[in-house]
């Protein structure tokens, strides 16, 4: 693994691990609950109503990240769960189903009072229904309306105009729906949602996330990319699922100010950049290396994703009078804006350029059909906007079918042939 | 053949907009990719709903826009016929939200419009959700009605809640003229898989009235047919839309007896009840009956054991596309397993000719379920 070249990344892993260990403390010595939950569900409520939150796709890049991913979905296969079924949603599943195969990263996860997710996608429901069964868990779902009207530059509406975003019916019932999570959670924990406090979270999630659009401006327009990708997705997403807390609104600011610092100071993630890449899709967490292997043979560095990225875009809300439909306005439309057409084409292609992108990969995940769509749209969209696009097919958590010598060569010949030309 | 079947099948097997029976051929059409668009708010909106199937047709220009084993070949074959323009005399195209892939081909037909890649057209996404929470119902029912008030405004005519209140009159008489061909699929059944698919399917293409007089002379008729003494099979699994599969199995001397959902053994489902508010009794049917991708999972297992009660054989069919089937295929397996009845997996498109490895597989399922006809199991 690629040195990490920021303290704050550092800082970000171990309270990473620490949050976990104290997670396992509490559940197994203080028998107190936690639940479950899919990455897009509002962490803010479990948190603020005192029920940690263990997000399901962190967990499975754990796994994928310490290379034990194999073991399970050679065991979902060899149960006939067949090889077209989404594996990142479904790794943690997995590991419960099919826990007795090898020990778990970290101690594994003690059995959660709840299971929560939102059902963008087809397989989600399956999937949590079954892990639910394994773990004799409760499931609470957020059914996940379809929307018809499509703002194309979303991102331009999503701060002061939210209410816009989304039709009125869909904000209702998601509205409803958060309603009735927090009257759920309430009853878990035997306390009440205080308004305010949500008010106040979500107000300092938008702090948060302003730190946040400053460390992308300043990766937009440094001279050469300050912060490698994997380093930006290790401090944002550990921020992230405590989003507005204390102490991740301490930590987004250590790592704006040491990028800052960094810039201040011309220190490069490659000195004599000559390529800045750009990652379209979720992570490869078994192979997080490949994205630094080109930088010593091209000086080629990846610069966006959108972990990153989509925290200004797609979290920020102001006019919280109604904390409780903000946070729905947000929550409604996640996996559209990063994956349909037209949003997230049009907004890809926006950050494309703002960061000066000489080249996309673009993820075509083997398993992940919902993930999988509205690849074909971006793809056609950055290369009109004269940004040549190389195709990756892969598995973001199965390293089983990686090939890791061959899409290297791909990536060097691609660089060679159609940016650094 | 008859002329009943002949009408149903030719209904079925027409791959175009036209085909409309005898009483409404001059409705505007409102093209449908799965059969949960409700026919009862499409036909007293004015309209006349034509869905559409997969097939073994290729789909070049759809091949370019959608990504490969996301979307099942009906979808293919509808998003093909709106780049080609075999659409544009259509109204509108409606998606029903009860599958991801319908979802997203709506919003790629969307998108495909405002990047001029294709001529506009209306197309509606009809929201209907299927989990069971409280909420639920209530949205479902006011999407309902939301879908009829644009329809009728497409339709050009004006439309009440008594047409609405008609048509689910006239759909439950065509339901139950549906439910008389199912029953000679029952105990020893008359019927093959392959024949009787399309006089079912039938019901999602023609005037309820004219499906229910063909329906019920086709039952009548197949009623003096001598009983087939074969072993008897479910195709579980993902619902098919076609008889590809069903002539496939049969060709190995077997019947296909039941397979879930809306071209199928779930067809008729319940009646839609004509108390109470109409556009709630609607959603509320469709969305308790609808069995696709989005259905839950106690919901999916709960069909399938029902419908494996009385079989010697299971076929389960996971095509590319499936996300969801899938899910439930190791608890299927003990279940069948349990009740010592064999079974096969496909996983190719349902749409297109198996393969000789497919047909040997076939072969010696049918052939381990002979002994067992007639004999009690379970």
């Amino acid at each position: 693994m690629a040195d990490k070249q920021l303290e704050a990344t550092r800082a970000a892993t171990a309270f990473q691990k620490a949050w976990f260990g104290e997670l396992r403390r509490r559940v197994f010595d203080e028998r107190q609950p936690y639940a479950i939950v899919q990455a897009d569900v509002p962490f803010e409520l479990f948190d603020l109503l005192d029920v940690p939150a263990v997000s399901n796709q962190w967990w499975a890049a754990l796994i994928a990240a310490r290379r034990q991913a194999p073991a399970y979905l050679d065991a979902m296969r060899a149960d006939g769960l067949h090889d077209g079924l989404c594996r990142y949603c479904s790794l943690g599943y997995a590991s419960t189903r099919y826990g007795a195969v090898q020990e778990l990263p970290w101690g594994g996860l003690p059995t959660p009072r709840l299971l929560c997710a939102r059902l963008t996608c087809d397989c989600i429901q399956h999937v949590f229904a079954l892990w639910a069964q394994a773990l004799g868990t409760e499931l609470f779902e957020i059914d996940h309306p379809g929307a018809s009207d499509l703002p194309v530059r979303w991102w331009e509406l999503g701060r002061h105009e939210w209410r816009s975003l989304v039709e009125p019916h869909r904000l209702s019932f998601v509205v409803a729906t958060l309603e009735r999570l927090v009257e759920r959670l309430e009853a878990i924990s035997g306390r009440r949602l205080d308004r305010d406090a949500l008010r106040r979270r979500l107000e300092l999630v938008n702090l948060q996330e302003e730190i946040f659009d400053a460390v992308r401006r300043l990766i937009a327009t440094a001279p050469e990319a300050p912060v490698r990708m994997t380093e930006q997705i290790t401090n944002v997403m550990a921020t992230q699922w405590v989003r507005g807390s204390g102490w991740a609104v301490a930590h987004a600011r250590a790592f704006h100010d040491e990028v800052q610092r960094r810039v201040d100071a011309g220190v490069a993630a490659c000195p004599g950049e000559r390529a800045r890449l750009m990652w379209v899709g979720a992570g490869l967490w078994h192979d997080t290396d490949f994205y630094t292997d080109f930088e010593e043979s091209h000086r080629a560095v990846f610069v966006w994703s959108m972990y990153l990225a989509f925290g200004p875009d797609g979290y920020i809300r102001y006019g919280l009078e109604d904390p409780m439909a903000a946070l729905a306005s947000r929550t409604a439309g996640f996996n559209e804006y990063l994956h349909s057409p037209p949003w997230a084409a049009e907004w890809i292609v926006e950050q494309a350029r703002d960061h000066r992108i000489d080249g996309a990969l673009v993820l075509r995940p083997r398993s992940m059909k919902p993930a999988a769509t509205g690849r074909l749209f971006i793809e056609r969209a950055l290369e009109d906007a004269g940004i040549p696009v190389l195709p990756i097919e892969a598995d973001v958590v199965d390293a089983r079918a990686w090939d890791p010598a061959a899409t290297r060569a791909a990536v060097r010949t691609f660089l060679d042939t159609r940016v650094m030309t | 053949m008859s002329s009943a079947i002949a009408a149903l099948t030719d209904a079925f097997e027409d791959p175009s907009t036209r085909h409309g029976g005898t009483t409404d051929h001059a409705r505007p059409v409102a093209v449908s990719s799965w059969p949960t668009v409700p026919i009862e708010i499409v036909r007293a909106a004015g309209l006349r709903p034509v869905v559409m199937r997969g097939s073994a047709a290729s789909t070049p220009l759809a091949d370019e826009r959608l990504e490969v084993d996301v979307f099942p070949n009906r979808l293919r074959q509808l998003v093909e016929a709106s780049l080609a323009g075999r659409n544009r005399h259509a109204a509108c195209v409606v998606l029903p939200r009860t599958s991801d892939p319908d979802y997203k081909a709506f919003l790629y037909l969307r998108e495909l419009i405002r990047r001029k890649v294709m001529p506009h057209q209306r197309v509606l996404l009809f929201d209907l959700l299927q989990s069971n929470g409280p909420d639920v119902r209530a949205y479902d029912a006011a999407r309902t009605r939301d879908l009829f008030e644009t329809l009728v405004t497409l339709g050009h005519r004006s439309a009440s809640v008594d047409d609405l209140r008609d048509a689910i009159a006239r759909a439950n008489l065509a339901r139950a003229a549906m439910r008389r061909l199912l029953a000679l699929r029952r105990g020893v059944p008359r019927v093959s898989g392959a024949e009787v698919l399309p006089l079912l399917g039938a019901f999602w293409r023609l005037a309820p009235d004219d499906y229910a007089a063909f329906a019920n002379e086709a039952a009548d008729l197949l009623a003096q047919r001598t009983p087939l003494d074969t072993p008897r099979v479910l195709l579980a699994g993902a619902p098919v839309d076609g008889t590809a599969l069903h002539a496939a199995i049969e060709s190995h001397g077997a019947v296909v007896v039941a397979e879930p959902g809306p071209w199928g053994s779930d067809a008729p489902g319940e009646d839609v009840s004509l108390d109470g508010d109409p556009f709630t009794a609607v959603a509320e049917r469709y969305r308790r009956n609808a069995i696709g991708q989005r259905t839950p999972t106690v919901a999916v297992q709960q069909r399938m054991r029902h419908l494996a009660d009385d079989v010697e054989a299971v076929v389960v069919s996971l095509p590319p596309d499936d996300t969801a089937f899938g899910w439930d295929y190791p608890a299927l397996r003990a279940w069948l397993e349990a009740k010592q009845l064999p079974h096969a997996c496909l996983y190719h498109d349902p749409a297109v000719p198996l393969g000789a490895a497919d047909h040997e597989r076939l072969a010696t399922l049918i052939a381990a379920a002979r002994p067992r006809v007639g004999a009690p199991h379970g």
